[in-house]
């Protein structure tokens, strides 16, 4: 059962327009660069206006100028088509799940349970109050993507070049500005009205360009300005950060938290990181893993039951993946694997996900184990999962213990809240298996519970229905476990940074 | 199965007009597709003036005037037309000058590709004709060589007169806005530097264009769409041309600002035009032979001013010669030359007959395509140095080529910098 928000947003159309703008100014002396810049900078927005200004509508024959309300194909288009009827001329459409994490209070549900929690933790509860209730919400968006253009063709005559010398000593700069502005239109808005849109978009993507270019500027080096998009919780969606190339989050911490405050958004979890940046559709992940594979499963519903899953996103990592043959000895490091991926795609850490090897090296390293460890296939349990993600991530971690496995029957609310407060993976290992638990269903009345188990001793390819069918994510029961085995849960503990 | 020549009917009786002054060399003009190639001009090589008339068969033909004639030529033609083979009048027999006529069709050919700022793509056809014209018997003998291949041997190829056979070609052009600006290095640096510079603009310039988005008719359509042929025969067709770009990305994240002695700007606008050939001609053919016609006037113009920008100091400001377009009667087609400002159409004129050996009436010719460059001196600022100048109404006295015609003016070093930017460009399907 997916619990659902009356407001869950109309399906809309996000447009998206990319393209390069040429930066090119010729300041006298070192002390004029900024001012030069700046000029520049003011002839680019003044080119928003001009009327050689061409989006053409990718994966499609349309062509706008949006300065002269012109429209190609003449006749067939024109500034007071629907946004809903463009989609027509387009080959493929690109449709973007959304998955919005968004925190609501829920009043009602709990007070009546309100003086139970509080005998049995109150710091609980009051994680509890705060973020009553997770839900995912599914909404589709149609993504309409464009290309910035210019165009030379004019009208003539026109009087032929003519070659222009000016010898000067003075300074050159040029660089290219990477444009990517988005804006949210209705289905039955006019294309007319969003494309302006787009152009005040641009206009002032500019504006904030120059002031990233001029603000980062060190001596003679420009840092080139770099937008990126977040997804914020709703109703705020989509918003664009312009931020400048190649200096690394850990250096950006003043600006998002002048962000957080901005957009009104808590400090303990980030949200303009740059691995947070939003993925549209056409952004293929280049690295061949699968993510997030349990968005495709039917989730289960229990009588009075709710869902408690991860949050963000995860990459899927088992067996004999990066031609490693792990298999047999290599779960815990694949579930392991997952749960960093968990942490670095949510921007809590820029190292990439550590190899066996790494993670051995890890564990000799803080003296856990010898140096023969290193290249052995010995298995590693949850303590040592959790002293690796200390060790390389800085993340700390909860770890649970069950005596027998028909006690983790029971756990539903610990898990459930896990989910709910810290939302990462969980790794479990016992008997002679490690699995990662992706959330659980359950029931606080019943007390009945399913667990998403990811399988980490798949070893076939990175198929989805594949794993999806055969159970390799899937949703499992408490009979799963072995009864008399004992487990060890890592719980990894979401730093509270931004 | 050889290449099949649709020649039209003038050709005939031009070559034949020619026969009496054999021997004689000259170039056939035309298109090439796949299917077949059309023959629509040919124009002889003219008479050198230093040297005396009529050598003997037996003496080796002048190469090196003979390939100066063809570059000249194949400046003076649009987009979509090209020099396609070599002619040779004689009244020897036929068999006997195939190794003429082979030495003479690559010799052209590569004379031709040096000033290409493009490399053939693997769609260009690469087989070039040779025709001897048996001066006293008329009879023509036909031939092909695969100009890429150095070994190849002659192929038959089938030679028809036809009339009419560019009558409906359709014709593409545009006006498109030119505008490289380029940094020069600091002052002191090596001499080369203008030109390295200039060459490394044009690039990035060439690099955008062929990357462009092509609308054709205010329309983007796919390349393999056959454009309808005019409703009715014998009305000229023509599309309007778009050409939509976006700069060439260096994809970098830091960026420097450089010591810089100064900037070189091409800035204005040019006519481009291309022909096409009647036999379903598609959208891709059209958009390949406007942009490289577009390229090579850019390019040929710039070359015409560049000796005299790098031999003076003074000079800061140049215009380049307007194109003046002539529509051939008749034909279908037309040809072009470059004209400066202190010329006057006479000198058109006399260069269309001498190069070309076109008799062209000055009514004949369309001046209206490009307008001359209003230009401007004004006076530097006291306390600025030379700088920037704004758009007035004095006419800058342009470069005038050296003697009345194009042809001996060897421009060897600009020769090499545009075919140096050559092997760095290429245009491709």
């Amino acid at each position: 059962m997916v619990y659902t928000d009356a407001t869950v947003p109309e399906n809309g159309i996000i447009w998206r327009v990319k393209g390069q703008l040429e930066l090119r100014c010729y300041p006298e002396s070192t002390d004029a660069i900024k001012k030069s810049i700046s000029q520049t900078f003011e002839t680019l927005r003044s080119q928003m206006k001009s009327e050689s200004l061409v989006f053409t509508v990718c994966d499609s024959s349309v062509v706008i100028w949006p300065n002269k309300d012109v429209y190609s194909p003449h006749g067939e288009v024109s500034s007071n088509t629907l946004c809903e009827e463009l989609q027509r001329w387009i080959k493929c459409f690109h449709y973007l799940f959304v998955y919005s994490l968004c925190v609501i209070f829920v009043c009602v549900g709990l007070c009546e349970h309100t003086y139970m929690y509080l005998c049995v933790c109150a710091c609980m509860y009051v994680n509890v109050c705060m973020h009553a209730c997770t839900f995912m919400c599914v909404c589709m968006f149609v993504v309409i993507n464009l290309c910035l253009m210019k165009e030379v063709s004019r009208p003539g005559p026109l009087p032929v070049p003519t070659l222009t010398r000016t010898l000067q000593s003075g300074h050159a700069l040029l660089t290219t500005l990477p444009m990517d502005c988005v804006i949210r239109s209705t289905a039955h808005q006019p294309i007319g009205v969003a494309c302006n849109h787009l152009l005040d978009a641009l206009t002032s993507q500019l504006s904030e360009m120059e002031k990233a270019a001029l603000q980062n500027m060190k001596g003679t080096t420009l840092l080139v300005p770099e937008p990126y998009h977040f997804l914020l919780p709703e109703p705020r969606g989509l918003v664009t950060i312009v931020y400048p190339a190649g200096v690394p989050d850990s250096q950006l911490e003043s600006h998002r938290k002048e962000l957080h405050g901005r957009f009104d958004l808590p400090e303990d979890r980030p949200y303009f990181r740059k691995p947070n940046a939003f993925r549209f559709p056409d952004q293929v992940h280049k690295d061949g893993y699968l993510r997030n594979p349990h968005q495709v499963l039917t989730h289960p519903s229990l009588d009075n039951g709710k869902l408690y899953l991860v949050q963000g996103v995860y990459s899927y990592h088992h067996y004999m993946q990066d031609r490693m043959e792990d298999n047999g000895w290599g779960c815990a490091y694949r579930s392991l694997q997952t749960v960093c991926s968990w942490f670095q795609q949510q921007g809590y850490a820029e190292r990439p996900v550590p190899s066996h090897r790494e993670i051995q090296q890890a564990l000799v390293d803080m003296g856990d184990k010898q140096a023969s460890f290193v290249g052995s296939r010995q298995w590693i349990g949850s303590i040592e999962v959790a002293a690796v993600l200390d060790q390389l991530l800085g993340i700390t971690s909860k770890i649970m213990f069950v005596s027998q496995g028909c006690e983790l029957a029971s756990k539903g609310r610990e898990l459930a809240n896990h989910f709910l407060t810290e939302g990462t993976p969980v790794m479990i290992g016992g008997g002679v298996l490690a699995h990662t638990i992706l959330g659980v269903a359950w029931s606080e009345t019943t007390g009945q519970i399913r667990y998403l188990i990811l399988d980490p001793h798949y070893t076939g390819a990175e198929d989805l229905q594949v794993i999806s069918d055969k159970g390799w994510c899937g949703w499992k029961g408490p009979d799963f476990w072995d009864q008399t085995a004992y487990y060890n849960l890592c719980l990894p503990q979401r730093p509270r940074i931004f | 199965m050889g290449r099949g020549y649709m020649v039209e009917e003038a050709v005939e009786r031009y070559l034949s007009s020619l026969c009496s002054s054999s021997p004689l060399t000259g170039l056939l003009l035309g298109q090439s597709s796949a299917q077949r190639d059309f023959v629509v001009m040919a124009t002889r090589t003219p008479q050198r003036e230093a040297c005396p008339l009529t050598p003997s068969p037996r003496d080796t033909l002048d190469m090196e005037w003979i390939n100066e004639h063809a570059r000249q030529v194949s400046r003076m033609l649009p987009g979509g037309l090209s020099v396609l083979g070599v002619f040779y009048i004689s009244d020897a027999e036929a068999k006997d000058t195939l190794i003429t006529l082979r030495q003479l069709v690559f010799a052209v050919q590569k004379s031709i590709s040096r000033d290409l700022l493009w490399l053939s793509g693997d769609d260009d056809i690469s087989e070039r004709v040779t025709l001897h014209v048996n001066s006293t018997t008329r009879k023509t003998f036909c031939r092909t060589f695969d100009v890429r291949d150095p070994k190849s041997t002659a192929k038959p190829a089938d030679w028809r007169y036809q009339s009419g056979v560019c009558g409906s070609w359709p014709m593409v052009w545009s006006c498109v806005e030119v505008e490289i600006p380029v940094s020069l290095p600091p002052r002191g640096a090596r001499p080369g530097d203008l030109e390295t510079s200039l060459q490394e603009g044009l690039k990035l310039w060439a690099q955008q264009i062929e990357r462009g988005t092509f609308l054709l008719d205010g329309r983007k359509i796919s390349e393999d769409t056959e454009l309808t042929g005019p409703t009715k025969r014998n009305v000229k067709q023509s599309l309007q041309a778009q050409i939509l770009t976006t700069p060439v990305c260096p994809g970098e994240q830091v960026s420097q600002v450089g010591a810089s002695g100064g900037r070189v700007v091409l800035r204005g606008a040019v006519h481009t035009r291309a022909y096409l050939h009647g036999n379903k001609p598609t959208a891709r053919l059209a958009e390949k032979a406007l942009k490289r016609d577009l390229l090579s006037t850019v390019a040929l113009r710039l070359n015409m001013v560049l000796e005299e920008l790098m031999e003076t100091q003074e000079r800061d400001r140049l215009s380049l010669p307007t194109r003046v377009m002539c529509p051939l009667r008749g034909l279908g087609v037309g040809v072009c030359d470059y004209r400066f400002s202190d010329e006057g159409p006479l000198e058109v004129l006399d260069r269309l007959k001498e190069i070309l050996d076109l008799e062209v009436r000055q009514e004949d010719l369309d001046h209206t395509q490009e307008e001359e460059a209003v230009t401007v001196e004004t006076q530097p600022a006291p306390n600025e140095g030379v700088q920037r100048s704004e758009l007035q109404a004095a006419v800058v006295p342009p470069l005038k080529p050296q003697g009345r015609s194009y042809i001996g003016a060897a421009m060897a070093t600009v020769m090499a910098l545009l075919a140096a930017a050559a092997s760095l460009l290429y245009l491709d399907d």
